[in-house]
């Protein structure tokens, strides 16, 4: 078509007036793409951030948290479920959980608490004889409440859940030291207690008596002198049978007497020497995941990074997290001992599950067993069918297991603070009206240019008009011709936004982000009245501006879009040019 | 028409009168022309600047329509026609040739010849073939692939003559097509205008201020404010 050849000989004969035009618009779409490339980088970093679960394939996670409350500091549970359920109707596994207005402690927690804890009280007495070294490793499940398994397959007949799958999180005590001499000797008795007792005289009528009874036996027995009655008088005189016929005339008072006395009150302090032990503890976190559920739980194959996945049936291979890997020198094939069995380590892995990230994964049946918790869990995930219906999912399992903590996606959203929180809201305030604004700026710079080319050309146009060109043959001509040029910018503003997005990518500025965590072991308000940290977590992502083909087609979309608008304002103000003005403005 | 054909007139102008309005004022750029053109008549225009000349050939080329009286060309009443009717007359009827040659500047000689063809849909084959023809016919063959830029003026005059025929048209309309020309060139011009009208039939009216131009037409006119001073209008005191 020699219309065509035209244009493409325009475009490619007047460079300077096309590449002009075409900058305009490429600087335009390039920004445009670079805005959305980092508008779609936030909102990536925001999802990584705030919306933990969807990269595990989990749309609703289940928690059982001590003293979990409705105004609780962690994502907020469906508050339907607190006020309308009675907690403990015909649920024994899930209890005490709406805590109202108050952070208090029910005693069922409490008590709960207490058993799940109970069985790292470690009795140094029984981890062999003293002396001996030892190395064991003890679960226990903080503050986070296990629950019986069989909520899981009530909240997998849920309608409108596609899957549950179980998980167990603990933290690990590693202790390694010598095990103590702890005896403590103590001797009682040995005490010297002195009475002295002032004993009253004989009374006159006792003397009687007395004086009869020895007159009598004097008579009776006739022997030995006496010393008269006084008193004074020495006894020993009158022999050994006197002294038995003295004692026998004596009155009852004398002779059997009885006394009370209570040894004084006192408290025995005896130091015993501590223990000389060497314990050392560190603690890491750990998990247990389902081997059949690859695809959601815990942690998942998408963040697999080395090796492979779980194998159903092994229960002595596990998963780690990169850092807990680095850290301890660890990698694929190693392997790890912990209380006798020696496992491992099939793969790493880069948990993303903000606040309840652990360190190692193993098989759920292993990790219960090790830690006394068989047929227990501490989380649900489950994956609803759409997103539509995770609102309600929700509500349903707030329903069934009341005192769960029942966190969605969406939940855990909108509590951000940190620069993600500001470049995020200034991306969405500012963002959109500065992709607008740099968009007319091109598109009116692209219009003005083109208005200028028409008015340089108007003898051209003039010229086409006298030799039979229609107005529309000529308005065609102009807007081929701006339409030639938006392609050409757009392609050009396309490779400008995808070296913005590079360059974004190359720098990737940091952002921090404190967000409010998935409920784990410190998110509970018992946590917080004892004192452990908070369940907010900050985290840094680095801003990347990723450019979907879809941006880039938008961004092509966007310069023949102003390439049309120039061209037909363009086409239009040639249109309006009379032929015989033109040729007589030029003549 | 074969009234027009029988007495062989291409043009007739009754009373025929432009009027521009510039803020208050009037200028009656062409002023009640009456004027019959012959068919194969080579017309010349002659006058002073601004004495209406380009005007009466906008006229004729069916660019700008009268604001008074009537124009006729080749039986059809031109002030009656809309802008699309005169568009086609223009793209089947005319060829126009400026003093400035008015050549796209972006498209080789050969192109710019090709452009009017355009409007009447001829295919690329017979475009080609009807421009190499032309181009050759003015001496051009060899330039047939140059830019307006790469030629000379009397070239490029050339380019535009063949660029003029190339719709067949009945009329020639050549505004001052000398005027940027050397002597030399603007015989040359001349001699190639002559010779491709009578071969072709085609009839010419030609503006432009050189005598020696103008001695070579056989019908000449001059205009003065907008008047033939040849053949004064009627009703003219």
């Amino acid at each position: 078509m020699f219309q065509f050849g035209y244009v493409f000989n325009e475009l490619r004969r007047r460079l300077g007036r096309t590449i002009l035009t075409a900058l305009g618009l490429a600087a335009g779409v390039g920004l445009v793409i670079g805005i959305i490339g980092v508008s779609q980088g936030l909102d990536q970093a925001q999802a990584k951030v705030l919306a933990p679960l969807s990269s595990i394939g989990t749309d609703v996670l289940v928690t059982r948290v001590v003293g979990a409350s409705s105004n609780g500091s962690s994502a907020t549970p469906t508050p339907a479920a607190s006020a309308q359920t009675d907690p403990r109707a015909n649920r024994g596994f899930f209890f005490g959980g709406p805590g109202g207005n108050n952070n208090n402690l029910n005693v069922a927690d409490i008590n709960a608490l207490a058993s799940e804890n109970s069985n790292v009280t470690t009795d140094l007495s029984k981890l062999g004889k003293p002396g001996t070294k030892f190395t064991h490793d003890f679960f226990l499940s903080a503050t986070l409440l296990s629950f019986p398994d069989q909520a899981l397959s009530q909240v997998a007949k849920l309608p409108g859940v596609v899957s549950a799958t179980p998980g167990l999180t603990l933290l690990a005590e590693h202790q390694t030291g010598t095990v103590p001499q702890i005896t403590a000797e103590l001797k009682t008795g040995g005490d010297t207690i002195t009475q002295n007792i002032n004993i009253a005289p004989p009374s006159a009528s006792e003397q009687a008596a007395i004086d009869a009874c020895l007159a009598k036996r004097r008579a009776a027995g006739g022997s030995g002198g006496f010393g008269g009655p006084n008193p004074s008088a020495s006894p020993g005189s009158g022999g050994g049978d006197f002294r038995g016929g003295f004692q026998s005339c004596l009155p009852e008072r004398f002779r059997n007497f009885r006394a009370q006395f209570r040894t004084p009150l006192r408290t025995i302090q005896q130091v015993v020497n501590p223990p000389q032990t060497d314990i050392k503890t560190t603690s890491y976190n750990v998990a247990g995941v389902d081997p059949a559920s690859p695809r959601a739980g815990l942690v998942t194959t998408d963040q697999l990074t080395a090796g492979k996945w779980l194998t159903a049936g092994q229960p002595n291979q596990i998963l780690v997290a990169n850092s807990y890997a680095n850290k301890n020198k660890l990698k694929v094939g190693s392997t790890i001992t912990i209380n006798g069995t020696t496992f491992t380590v099939v793969g790493l892995v880069n948990p993303t599950l903000t606040g309840s990230t652990s360190d190692i994964y193993f098989p759920l049946s292993t990790l219960q067993k090790m830690s006394s918790k068989t047929g227990r869990v501490t989380q649900i995930l489950v994956k609803t069918s759409s997103a539509s219906n995770v609102d309600a999912v929700a509500k349903e399992i707030q329903k069934l297991l009341p005192g769960a903590q029942v966190v969605t996606t969406k939940s855990l959203a909108a509590q951000v603070t940190g620069s993600l929180g500001d470049a995020k809201k200034l991306a969405s305030r500012l963002g959109g009206a500065l992709g607008v604004i740099v968009l007319a700026a091109a598109f009116i710079i692209a219009i003005l240019l083109t208005l200028s080319s028409v008015a340089k050309r108007v003898r051209e146009i003039g010229t086409l008009r006298a030799i039979g060109w229609s107005k529309s043959r000529v308005v065609r001509q102009v807007l081929a011709e701006t339409v030639g040029i938006g392609v050409f910018g757009g392609v050009v503003g396309v490779g400008i936004g995808y070296a913005a997005a590079l360059a974004v990518g190359a720098f990737s500025p940091a952002l921090t982000a404190t967000t409010n965590g998935v409920p784990n072991i410190g998110s509970s308000s018992f946590a917080q009245q004892i004192g452990l940290q908070s369940s907010t977590t900050t985290s840094t992502v680095s801003l990347h501006a990723p450019v979907h083909p879809t941006t880039l087609l938008l961004g092509i979309g966007f310069a023949i879009v102003g390439g049309l608008l120039a061209g037909a304002i363009g086409g239009w103000r040639a249109a309006r040019l009379a032929p015989a003005e033109a040729l007589r403005n030029v003549g | 028409m074969s009234e027009t054909n029988g007495n062989g007139k291409l043009y007739k102008l009754d009373n025929v009168s432009r009027v521009f309005r510039v803020g208050s004022q009037e200028v009656r750029a062409v002023d009640a022309i009456d004027l019959d053109i012959d068919r194969g008549e080579f017309v010349a225009v002659q006058g002073p600047s601004g004495s209406g000349k380009s005007t009466l050939l906008q006229l004729l080329g069916a660019l700008d329509k009268p604001t008074g009286g009537s124009l006729s060309f080749d039986g059809r009443e031109l002030t009656k026609l809309g802008q699309g009717d005169l568009t086609k007359v223009r793209s089947r009827d005319i060829g126009f040739i400026f003093q400035t040659f008015n050549l796209i500047p972006t498209l080789t000689a050969e192109e710019n010849v090709e452009l009017a063809m355009v409007p009447i849909g001829l295919n690329r084959g017979k475009r080609r073939a009807r421009g190499t023809d032309l181009l050759e016919q003015v001496g051009l063959a060899s330039r047939s692939k140059h830019l307006p830029s790469k030629l000379s003026g009397g070239e490029q005059q050339r380019v535009a003559i063949a660029r003029a025929l190339a719709n067949e048209p009945r009329v020639l309309l050549a505004d001052e097509p000398t005027g940027n020309l050397d002597s030399q060139t603007a015989d040359e011009v001349v001699a190639i205008l002559r010779k491709l009208s009578a071969e072709r039939d085609v009839t010419v009216v030609l503006v432009t201020h050189a005598d020696e131009v103008a001695q070579r037409a056989s019908r000449r006119l001059r205009m003065r404010d907008g008047k033939l001073l040849d053949q004064p209008a009627p009703g003219l005191s």
